[in-house]
């Protein structure tokens, strides 16, 4: 066995690490009923609270459960596979290979957001039925495209938030802690307007709250959120997932940096 | 600047813990787990590490595979620095660290390799090739579609190994290979290890199988509380220790006269004592063979029940000696 | 003369005192007195938050919001009882400590209970600081003289929601994990147990749903509490939750052992 050394490929570790996601999913696939009764138990609660939200209580009760689905899926989901990366022990043999842990975490928040989106998809099929009928979307092509850019804007967090749990073996944990306190700030159920004025700057540094913000202007007619409106949203959800995504390298190998002079990697 | 001739080299290498306790008191407990480590390891061979549990054996590996910084000093892989040069070195490096974690327990054997294997960035051409090769020669073709979770220890064991070599390293780190493998498959190891060497691959090894290093490693250094307490061939350090003959001398108690007897007899190097129950164990490190057994029953002459045993010294010998004589 | 052989037996307040003071350490979540303030403190308030917004949003006006924010306070009892004691069991798997356990002479429903007191503490601090939130910020009133029935309808509330937990901990020796249907208890009571709207605004199947679960009677039985009802009608009240309690203890208890003889023929006490 001669000796070799080749070259590893962003594109072909993050698949590797979305095919992983998918058989670790399919080994042990009792997690989808958590994942998928957490947003039907939210669609049917916020139905019921919605009801005298005016004639478009059906959108705003989908928006809202639909996206805290997508949101503890994708935001959750993606730190949670490194928190198990942390159990297994399977973080040092990874982060020893030579492709950059980042790649690997994009391959699972991939995973996340299409497991997310089929959580989106069941609340909408459960909305659907417990109204009689499905809501009025003015513009539903504009609105479905809308739609998958917020799950980029989500995914962008995502990573983010999965460098967090390579950092610290105590992620989950004050993740559990915050899970509402983001549902609040990021404005995923409620518009943020609603929120006190000095929490806004905080809202904004989240690309989601200006995406969720933008899939309201888009589906309720009359709706009242930001000043800037559609436009003004939209802008603001490209430019802070760019920024986002601009980072993410610079962050993980900051956490890298961190955990290889703290020496956590196999703490658990 | 790293002798090119060096698969390894460190300098000054120290890495200190600290661990926190407590809330609104914390106590913060410091460790220093390496104190000033120099190793030079030459390229193609296998080197070998040993050490008692917490010498630091682990931290060491940790280190020069790029898992963990240094707090203090330089240490330089294939002529290359750990810390600066870590993407350069991963794709070069493999590490074996084993035990029960470190494996996804709930996909296949196959499933495991394949997933390093695309992180590697083994062309797919020869991915399924390779993988097949590998377990073929860790002999975990046969259970290589089951999942992980229903493995025993030793054929996790395996599994590492066989993620260790999947991307042709060119040198691995193993991190106690043998553990937990009975006596064939340990062998069956031993053998695998010898067969990357002939391949090119330098092999840092640490172990507690004295026997292991001693076939496996041209080239040891004993490890002790976080200082390398000797650094060579196995047939220095047992010169080192005393030499390369010992003598064990065994009756029910030894007066002080007696051992002082001992002790002067011509070409003793070291003497050590220990009791076992109501036996008394001498143990006479040789420096030269002019020492005779029936010498040794002439100095004991009220003994009718003494027993004199010769043998090489061992490498569990040196590694005793070395290691006691640190904590002293 | 050769050490003689013992066959120790521990009491029942010995195995009791060590799970109840030992097994929660074992827990990530009980390790770090920041995380355990974190869930008195910042849980009840976060979701409480979150949901009168809900309503606010909805429609409702202050009466609605004070309902849903006594429903939460008391709602986030379910972390530190169920979620927390279903990691605990949990835990045990991961880091292979769990068959040393049960392969012990420890009395099982000492080893069980014990390893509850800590979480029904944090669940007695838990609801009680979420109700002083639902007073402070929502206008709630909670005058003194209806202490001594909260405090009553609280601690039975904790350990109701404790053996419930317990009772899920016991699927983890047969599942991989029990984490899972902590989770699902966890947002089902969101639900069905007249957390956020009154259990009758539902379908009656789903009444008789909410009716099975342990929170759904604490809850009704604080709210009775606040609301300064008749001792008598609090007292029915409790009864159920005094029932709801000892039926998830020995059901706890019962399928600790069903479940302790499956594993051990399945062998998935290694599994998680």
């Amino acid at each position: 066995m001669a000796t070799a050394t080749v070259q590893y490929s962003r594109a072909r570790s993050t698949y590797a690490a979305l095919r992983l996601s998918v058989l670790q999913f399919l080994a042990d696939p009792q997690w989808l009923v958590p994942s998928m009764i957490a947003p039907v138990v939210f669609a049917l609660v916020s139905f019921e609270l919605f009801r005298g939200a005016g004639p478009y209580f059906l959108t705003y009760a989908i928006l809202g459960a639909g996206m805290m689905s997508m949101w503890g899926q994708t935001l959750y989901g993606s730190g949670w596979a490194t928190g198990m990366d942390r159990e297994f022990g399977t973080l040092e043999p990874t982060i020893q290979a030579p492709t950059p842990y980042l790649y690997v975490v994009v391959g699972r928040v991939l995973w996340n957001v299409i497991s997310g989106l089929i959580g989106g998809g069941i609340v909408y099929v459960v909305i659907v039925i417990v109204a009689g009928g499905p809501p009025a979307v003015p513009n539903p092509v504009g609105f479905a495209l809308l739609f998958v850019f917020v799950m980029v804007t989500l995914a962008s967090v995502g990573v983010i938030f999965a460098a967090f749990y390579v950092y610290t073996r105590y992620a989950g944990f004050i993740q559990n802690i915050g899970e509402f306190a983001f549902y609040i700030g990021t404005g995923c159920m409620f518009p943020v307007v609603l929120l006190p004025f000095v929490t806004n700057p905080v809202s904004l540094a989240f690309p989601p709250t200006w995406g969720l913000d933008a899939l309201r202007y888009l589906s309720i007619p009359g709706y009242q959120g930001f000043g800037w409106g559609f436009w003004g949203d939209l802008a603001g959800a490209v430019a802070t997932t760019v920024v986002y995504l601009s980072v993410a390298g610079l962050v993980f190998q900051r956490v890298e940096r961190h955990v290889l002079e703290e020496g956590n990697l196999s703490e658990y | 600047m790293p002798n090119d001739s060096s698969a390894i080299e460190t300098h000054g290498i120290t890495r200190d813990f600290d661990s926190r306790k407590g809330f609104l008191f914390r106590e913060v407990t410091h460790t220093e787990a390496l104190k000033g480590i120099d190793l030079t390891v030459e390229r193609g061979a296998i080197f070998g590490l040993l050490g008692p549990n917490g010498a630091g054996k682990t931290t060491l590996t940790k280190i020069l595979s790029t898992l963990l910084l240094p707090t203090q000093g330089q240490a330089f892989v294939l002529g290359h620095d750990v810390v600066r040069d870590a993407d350069w070195l991963r794709p070069r490096m493999g590490l074996v660290l084993g035990g029960e974690r470190g494996l996804y327990t709930r996909i296949s054997a196959r499933e495991n390799l394949r997933y390093f294997a695309d992180l590697y960035g083994i062309p797919r051409t020869d991915r399924e090739r390779r993988i097949d090769e590998v377990l073929a020669r860790v002999d975990l073709e046969e259970a290589a579609d089951r999942r992980v979770e229903e493995y025993s220890r030793g054929m996790k064991q395996k599994l590492h190994l066989a993620r260790g070599i999947l991307h042709r390293p060119q040198i691995l780190f193993l991190d106690e290979p043998t553990i937990g493998l009975d006596p064939k498959s340990a062998r069956e190891t031993r053998k695998l290890v010898r067969s990357l060497v002939a391949d090119g691959v330098t092999i840092f090894l640490t172990t507690h199988y004295m026997f292991e290093a001693e076939e496996l490693c041209p080239k040891l250094a004993v490890l002790s509380k976080g200082r390398i307490v000797a650094q060579d061939t196995v047939a220095n350090l047992r010169h080192l220790v005393g030499g390369d003959r010992t003598l064990d001398v065994e009756a029910y108690g030894f007066d002080d006269r007696e051992l002082d007897s001992l002790r002067h007899l011509p070409g003793v190097s070291r003497f050590l004592t220990e009791e076992f129950g109501p036996v008394s164990r001498v143990t006479l490190r040789m420096r030269t063979d002019e020492l005779r057994v029936d010498q040794v029953h002439a100095a004991l002459p009220n003994h009718p029940e003494l027993m004199v045993r010769e043998r090489r010294t061992s490498m569990e010998d040196v590694y005793l000696d070395l290691v006691e004589e640190e904590a002293r | 003369m050769a050490t003689p052989l013992l066959a120790y037996r521990p009491s029942f307040w010995q195995t009791f005192w060590t799970n109840a003071v030992m097994a929660p350490r074992t827990s990530l979540g009980f390790m770090r007195v920041d995380f355990v303030l974190g869930t008195i403190f910042i849980v009840p308030l976060t979701q409480m938050v979150f949901f009168a917004f809900v309503v606010q949003l909805g429609g409702g006006g202050a009466s609605e919001i004070a309902y849903t924010a006594v429903g939460n306070a008391v709602a986030t009892v379910t972390y530190s009882s169920v979620f927390s004691v279903c990691q605990t069991t949990d835990s045990e798997k991961q880091q292979g400590t769990m068959e040393h356990l049960l392969v012990s002479p420890a009395n099982r429903f000492a080893l069980y209970f014990g390893r509850g007191l800590i979480p029904i503490l944090i669940s007695l601090a838990t609801v009680a600081v979420g109700l002083t939130y639902a007073a402070l910020i929502y206008g709630v009133s909670i005058p003194l003289a209806v202490f001594p029935t909260l405090i009553v309808s609280i601690v039975l509330t904790a350990f109701a929601m404790v053996g419930f937990g317990l009772l899920l901990g016991g699927v983890a020796l047969y599942l991989r994990t029990s984490i899972i249907l902590g989770n699902i208890f966890l947002f089902v009571g969101l639900l069905l147990s007249g957390v956020n709207f009154p259990l009758s605004s539902l379908p009656v199947p789903l009444q008789w749903a909410g009716d099975a679960l342990p929170l759904t009677w604490g809850l009704a039985a604080i709210r009775a509490a606040v609301a300064g009802e008749s001792l008598g009608s609090i007292a029915v009240l409790w009864g159920a939750v005094g029932i709801a309690a000892v039926a998830s203890f020995g059901a706890a208890v019962g399928l600790w052992k069903v479940f302790e003889r499956r594993a051990l023929s399945t062998g998935s006490i290694a599994r998680f």
